[in-house]
């Protein structure tokens, strides 16, 4: 306390001093909430055919071995996945039917709160069976980034174009049933280094940036090398 | 000169001030509600184990702010503008690891960040942005009394006994 009082009576620590306190402690205040809030919660509630093991991913083919296992990480705000998907989309697609790849897809929410709406969707969209034809219909509607399009009434909507009838679809949601799920899935996201979307393994090894985004050829090319 | 720089020095240190403090505050407050981005960022300089870059990721923005906010208020400016300084001059080795390695990335300072198409990449005006204010927070270590600070300033006192 002694320095807070200057003998010569000018300005004194005290108001700076006070001034530190209040922006450290508004700062942590805002801090810790934000490292809570990214916890993974090994209790989240998770979509069907979600594998823990397989970074909280929506797994199609999980039983089938020796076929290619294609890990997809996207964020469904994207516009360079909505490309990826146009290119590929359908190859994958018939890769699930036809049994010929264990395919995982990892909706990571980083562009913002519209990512993680739709991510939830996608997760309430699986529970009716119906998360290829979201996946699909999502990235052909594509809207701006953030752009107040993507909301709960939105993907209540949606469910029309899907067919989904069930009410528990909606109540999924509107209640953000999988938030936990889809902050579990940025987590893994995380660890596994993933710097950009769309980022895409074929047993493991990423996909050359160069060519295979872009190209059907390539990226055929490089699902029959594996 | 020498007369017109003691009247001008605080009045230059207070513009520094705000610039720095500025900028930090500013890079900090954007990315502050994105921690997914700002976690991507960091890894994507490909310098740190990727837990700590992920932590980093999440603090630095926070970090940022408080020594934006001080320093705009001019609460413990040296320190502050030592921090700041300190902070510039990891950014500039970040940047400049990133671009000799070859990398394609996005500096993220201000949101965004992450590995972006070959060709987009900014990274001489992100070095030489990051110089001046490493610049202005040298201005200030070497003359931390400033116009408007709440900091103890014995040199303005002086100056203003010589003009009372």
């Amino acid at each position: 306390m002694a320095q807070a009082k200057n003998p010569k009576g000018g300005k004194d620590n005290f108001t700076r001093n006070l001034v530190i306190a209040v922006v450290l402690g508004v700062v942590l205040i805002m801090l810790v909430p934000t490292l809570l809030s990214k916890k993974t919660n090994t209790d989240a509630a998770i979509p069907s055919s979600v594998s823990v093991e397989d970074g909280y991913g929506m797994v199609f083919n999980k039983e089938l071995q020796d076929v290619p296992f294609i890990e997809i990480y996207e964020d469904f705000q994207c516009p360079a996945c909505a490309r990826f998907e146009s290119i590929v989309g359908e190859y994958v697609e018939d890769l699930i039917n036809t049994k010929k790849a264990k395919v995982a897809y990892h909706p990571l929410s980083f562009l913002g709160p519209e990512s993680q709406l739709a991510a939830n969707a996608a997760g309430c969209a699986a529970d009716e069976g119906k998360f290829i034809q979201f996946h699909k219909l999502l990235y052909a509607n594509q809207p701006a980034e953030n752009s107040g399009a993507w909301s709960a009434g939105y993907f209540s909507t949606l469910s029309l174009g899907l067919g989904i009838q069930s009410k528990d679809y909606d109540k999924c949601v509107a209640n953000n049933e999988y938030k936990d799920w889809v902050t579990n899935v940025a987590n893994e996201g995380a660890k596994r280094n993933i710097n950009s979307t769309p980022t895409v393994f074929i047993n493991g090894k990423e996909i050359d940036r160069n060519k295979a985004y872009n190209s059907l050829g390539e990226f055929m090319l490089a699902v029959s090398k594996a | 000169m020498k007369e017109k720089f003691v009247i001008l020095q605080p009045w230059i240190g207070l513009v520094a001030r705000l610039i720095l403090g500025g900028v930090l505050f500013l890079a900090g407050f954007l990315k502050v509600d994105e921690p997914d981005k700002s976690q991507m960022a960091v890894r994507a300089y490909e310098m740190l184990p990727i837990s700590i870059a992920n932590l980093l990721g999440l603090t630095l923005p926070f970090v940022e702010v408080a020594i934006g906010a001080l320093l705009i208020l001019g609460s413990l400016t040296r320190f502050m503008a030592a921090l700041g300084g300190f902070t510039m001059v990891i950014f500039i080795i970040a940047i400049a690891q990133a671009w000799a390695r070859g990398l394609n990335i996005d500096c993220g300072c201000f949101g965004g960040g992450g590995t972006v198409a070959p060709g987009e990449t900014k990274y001489l005006q992100e070095i030489l942005r990051d110089l001046g204010l490493a610049f202005l927070a040298a201005y200030l270590i070497r003359y931390p009394s400033t116009k408007f600070s709440l900091d103890k300033n014995q040199n303005s006192k002086s100056s203003q006994e010589e003009v009372a």
